[in-house]
């Protein structure tokens, strides 16, 4: 499809009194600049029958504000080149020039379906920083609060695989799955979603009567919930046709694309930062590591639906082995840690989530670097895609979880 | 997915059915409102104490921890409190305070904080040496200045202060807290009023008056 | 002169339009009095004589008025039973819980911008929703909603009715390329795929039906399956009915082959560039079409305007005038006597109950109790109303079943859409075609 050629001002179709000098109706995927790259230029090179289609970064199903520009060739999907940092913020910019408590709030908002792990990984690094032992309660705390951000995490995720294959009613179940837990956890936390929960040597404020109560309501029937949710989707033939082959990867290509976490482990990987390297007080918890061999759509979803089973595992756990005591460690209130290096890695809802950092000795971080699952996970867009229809895309984006705050961090 | 073809749908649609008929989620907004948890901090509220009085002094610990800059403390109310406002300070009309606007390198509308002009310390100097420099005749220094130059510049105050080893903020307190004392030079209309409200004195007596109080503090160089 | 000029100039807008319109009409009116008057006889026996186009016109007509409050109650049904499957309670503020939710969408897409966007086909984009709206109304004519009451009883009905019918794609397809936007014309491709594919299994599903029935009427068809629900032909034709009613979800573009506007995909489909009223009539013509797919499926398959049992015929003979003068009296105490004995309860066993409120209670409970009562009264008195009644009760009670589904499945693939269309429905099509053809030849000989 191409513009009408026209020739100097013309008068819009929308308003015959403005006139325009180009065509601004026409909006072309094809960047103003000439192409940088070899690449590029094989890209915006159409053959023939071929077209190029924006998709997003306003798009009803684009999972934040990511751009996508997909070569087609009738529905079929033949190249596509994801246009990124729509939402860039700057925040290792900006955890460089806060001090030590305020990067937890900076980097709060990375990935915002769970920020709970965004939070985890840098408080991590920064203990080890510090050489701060963090109380056990405080530590059964961490893990309690983290596992039921993961589950909310894949709540909402089974929903929004549900709504990009087209079914209306699983994203509202899930939706009122993850308010639950949203609204246990600001019992906890006091905020819905920005928890800014966690501290250097520990966590801001003990377990209270209000979560609790929530929580044991919760886990009383949760599982039962869940998994009627679950007969929906797992047994329609729709569904379970449409997502089985879907963006298929197998363990070497997703071991050589730097997956980690459910889409990893959905290849036949049984990698978990929790077992492998362990940290918290996970080595004490029991819980399985489930794996999957299929490498496609439906295994990354049937991991995830078998992660919250786990979690919920974990929380009980959690609850009936939580110790007394103190949670917080003694600190002073300006934190200036000795120069050196640290690196932590943890295992978030969408895979391994890590922070590294340096410290020169004043109260800031020098460096701080944040290792994003969701950017990784993105870059094998391309692979799994190709030779997919449009209908596909979005899918097979949801089924590996991205989350765009994390990605243009 | 079931060994008959369908069946799964069948049970889907079986339970969305068994659904329609499950009481609602949902929160009737207006008419219902959802309990927010004691710990909830989704918004800012200053606290009082058992007296009835803010617990807040000011101190501004809270804005300058706030790593995002949410917090900023807005003017004073009708009473003379602080309050805390939330949200971008460009909605709001109220004077901010001279730290608040310091933190953010914003220059401060008051004249004790901006950049001065020089001044010429000769007659200030008299002034203080006829004190003996001393910092507890706080008072006849400032009006004897004030006498001198007309107002108060901040130089001057500057000057005693480093004179004198009277801290800065006491010499502007008490410099502020009397009315007849000002900072900033009068203007036209007020020199003018002044001029008026002198006319009817005998320009002989007040040129007498001068004269005998020529030298002393408080005469009219 | 200057008095009526000054007048002029103190209406309002809308004063100034009133006053301009009522002479006109006012004129209007004792014209056409006049013309009645003096020509009535002569345009009467032209109105006898073309008594078929009088009734065509007169059909079409209500027919255009009918399809709104349809495509209202169908918009509304969709919102809150697919919120009420969700958990969520759905239209709840505008009217009775929320019923008038749908009339407030009317006048919002009444009252938006209908713009056309640079580079697109104006006079294609203009007309697509219109083909694709009149295509849906056009083929509610042969609908036989009760005994007597349709608008024309073609002998080729049901062919009339997939011809007619199939002329919306023309209008997705005309928006899909008017409206020059990648997504529209991906969308209306979709639909002209997907809808013309789907078309021959839904067409061949019910020829084994037509082999029953022997008549392509859709009134005789109805009119072949009275008595017990035994005799409708969904018992006769299973495999015809299923294959009848996949294939209307897919020409409906209903979940799960709601391809032609996936809004995960291909942003709105055809509809992506529409505004305004433009939309509202694809909006409306997608909710006409569910209702039209219904009452087919209804009509071929589930008896029409039947009762599922034959209803015992009862009269009962009310001659008003055989009261005589009294009548006035009734029609005069009956009223807020009731009302009275309506409202007594309530003002008694209620102490806080304000006497006016109990008022007000006691006159809304006799008119419902009257209008039930006026209402049996004609369900048994009249053959129409008792078959409007089975037949929109039916009919609606497939709008839900489309609704239902919406609610819980997903959307399947282009190319599984096409591949189920013409490796299963096809072929199971044809299999129903030969074993209704070779039951019907064993048993007749």
């Amino acid at each position: 499809m191409t513009a009408p050629s026209r020739t100097g001002p013309q008068p819009s179709a929308d308003d015959p009194r403005v006139m325009l000098d180009r065509d601004i109706g026409v909006f072309e995927p094809v960047p103003p600049y000439p192409p940088r790259t070899e690449r590029e230029a094989e890209f915006y090179t159409l053959g023939d029958g071929q077209m190029l289609l924006n998709m997003g970064p306003q798009h009803p199903s684009t999972h934040g504000v990511l751009r996508v520009v997909l070569k087609l060739d009738g529905e079929k999907v033949v190249d596509l080149d994801p246009v990124l940092g729509y939402l860039h913020r700057g925040v290792e910019k900006l955890c460089e020039n806060a001090d030590y408590h305020q990067v937890i709030s900076q980097v709060d908002p990375l990935e915002y379906i769970s920020s709970l792990f965004c939070e985890w990984s840098p408080v991590i690094a920064f203990e080890k920083l510090l050489d701060v032992d963090v109380p056990r309660r405080a530590e059964y705390i961490r893990v309690l609060s983290g596992e039921l951000n993961r589950i909310a995490s894949h709540a909402l995720f089974m929903g929004w695989f549900a709504l990009d294959l087209g079914g209306l009613t699983p994203i509202l179940w899930s939706f009122i799955e993850r308010d639950e837990i949203v609204e246990m956890l600001a019992a906890l936390t006091g905020q819905r979603m920005l928890f800014n929960y966690f501290r250097i040597g520990g966590v801001n404020g003990d377990l209270n009567h209000e979560f609790m109560s929530r929580l044991g309501d919760w886990m009383s029937r949760a599982t039962k919930q869940i998994e009627s949710n679950l007969t929906l989707l797992n047994q329609n033939e729709i569904f379970v046709r449409r997502a089985r082959g879907l963006g298929v990867i197998d363990t070497a290509g997703a071991l050589r694309m730097c997956m980690t976490g459910p889409n990893l482990r959905a290849t036949g990987v049984p990698f978990d930062v929790r077992r492998a390297h362990p940290y918290s007080v996970y080595p004490e918890l029991d819980f399985d590591v489930p794996t999957r061999t299929e490498g496609d759509s439906l295994a990354r979803y049937l991991l995830r639906m078998e992660e919250i089973k786990q979690s919920i595992r974990i929380i009980d756990q959690c609850l009936h082995q939580m110790p007394d005591g103190p949670i917080m460690a003694k600190l002073p209130r300006l934190l200036r840690p000795r120069p050196g290096r640290a690196y932590a890695a943890i295992e978030g809802p969408r895979g391994q989530y890590s922070t590294y950092a340096i410290s020169d000795g004043t109260d800031q971080p020098f460096r701080m670097r944040i290792h994003d699952p969701s950017f990784i996970h993105l870059q094998s867009v391309g692979v799994l895609m190709q030779n997919n229809l449009i209908a596909d895309t979005m899918a097979i984006m949801a089924s590996l979880d991205p989350v765009m705050g994390g990605v243009d961090k | 997915m079931s060994l008959i073809p369908g069946f799964g749908m069948v049970r889907g649609m079986a339970l969305t059915l068994r659904r329609f008929f499950e009481p609602k989620a949902t929160i009737r907004y207006p008419e219902v409102k959802a309990d927010i948890p004691p710990k909830f901090r989704g918004r800012l509220q200053l606290l009082y104490d058992e007296y009835g009085t803010l617990k807040c002094e000011t101190c501004f610990q809270c804005a300058q921890a706030c790593p995002i800059e949410c917090i900023d403390m807005g003017g004073m109310d009708t009473k003379g409190r602080f309050h805390v406002h939330w949200g971008p300070p460009e909605t709001y009309g109220e004077r901010r305070e001279e730290s608040a606007l310091r933190r953010s390198g914003r220059p401060v509308p008051d004249p004790a904080y901006t950049h001065f002009e020089g001044l010429d310390i000769r007659a200030l100097d008299g002034i203080l040496e006829s004190f003996d420099h001393d910092p507890a005749h706080m008072l006849p220094i400032l009006e004897a200045t004030q006498a001198a130059y007309g107002y108060l510049p901040v130089a001057a105050l500057k000057h005693i202060s480093q004179v004198t080893g009277a801290w800065y903020a006491t010499i502007y307190g008490t410099a502020s807290f009397y009315g007849h004392l000002r900072f900033e030079p009068p203007s036209q209309a007020e020199q003018a009023a002044a001029m008026a409200a002198r006319r009817p004195a005998d320009a002989d007596f007040m040129a007498g008056l001068g004269a005998s109080l020529a030298g002393r503090p408080g005469g009219d160089a | 002169m200057t008095a009526i000029a000054r007048t002029w100039g103190r209406l309002t807008l809308p004063g100034k339009v009133v006053f301009t319109l009522v002479p006109i009409l006012a004129a209007l009116t004792v014209g056409l009095i006049a013309v009645i008057a003096i020509f009535g006889g002569a345009i009467w026996d032209i109105l006898l004589a073309n008594l078929g186009i009088v009734r065509f016109v007169i059909a079409v007509t209500i027919i255009l008025l009918v399809t709104i409050p349809i495509a209202f109650l169908n918009i509304y049904l969709e919102m809150k039973v697919i919120a009420l499957m969700n958990l969520r309670v759905g239209p709840d503020r505008v009217g009775p819980w929320g019923s008038l939710l749908s009339v407030v969408h009317g006048l919002k897409v009444l009252m938006k911008e209908d713009f056309t966007p640079t580079g697109a086909d104006a006079v294609v984009f203009t007309w697509a929703p219109v083909v694709t709206y009149g295509a849906a109304v056009m083929t509610v004519l042969v609908l036989p909603f009760a005994p007597g009451l349709i608008a024309q009883d073609f002998n080729i009905g049901l062919l009339y009715f997939f011809a007619v019918g199939g002329m919306g794609v023309v209008g997705l397809l005309m928006a899909g390329w008017a409206s020059f936007n990648k997504y529209s014309l991906l969308g209306g491709l979709r639909s002209a795929a997907q809808i013309i594919s789907y078309e021959i299994p839904l067409t061949l599903s019910v020829v084994g039906l037509l082999i029953l029935a022997g008549t392509m009427s859709l009134n005789g068809i109805v009119e072949q399956q009275s008595g017990w629900f035994t005799d409708w032909f969904v018992f006769r034709q299973p495999l015809g009915f299923l294959i009848f009613f996949i294939a209307a979800t897919a020409e409906g573009n209903r979940t799960p082959f709601d391809l032609t506007e996936a809004d995960s995909e291909i942003v709105a489909g055809f509809a992506t560039e529409y505004s305004g009223m433009r939309f509202g009539f694809f909006f409306f013509a997608e909710y006409v079409n569910v209702f039209i797919l219904s009452a087919l499926a209804v009509v071929l398959f589930f008896g029409g305007w039947n009762a599922p049992f034959p209803f015992p015929a009862i009269s009962i003979p009310i001659d008003l005038a055989a009261i005589g003068l009294p009548l006035l009296f009734l029609i005069a105490l009956v009223p807020p006597i009731a009302t009275l004995i309506f409202a007594a309860p309530f003002y008694l066993m209620r102490s806080s109950m304000r006497w006016w409120v109990a008022l007000i209670v006691g006159f809304v409970l006799f008119n419902v109790v009257a209008g039930g009562l006026v209402f049996a009264w004609a369900f048994v008195s009249f053959d129409w109303v008792a078959g409007l009644v089975w037949f929109l009760a039916k009919t609606f009670g497939f709008v839900f079943v489309f609704v239902w589904m919406r609610g819980t499945l997903p959307r399947v693939r282009i190319d599984q859409l096409m591949g189920f269309a013409w490796k299963w429905l096809l072929p199971a099509a044809l299999l129903n075609l030969f074993v209704t053809a070779a039951a019907v030849v064993v048993v007749g000989s």
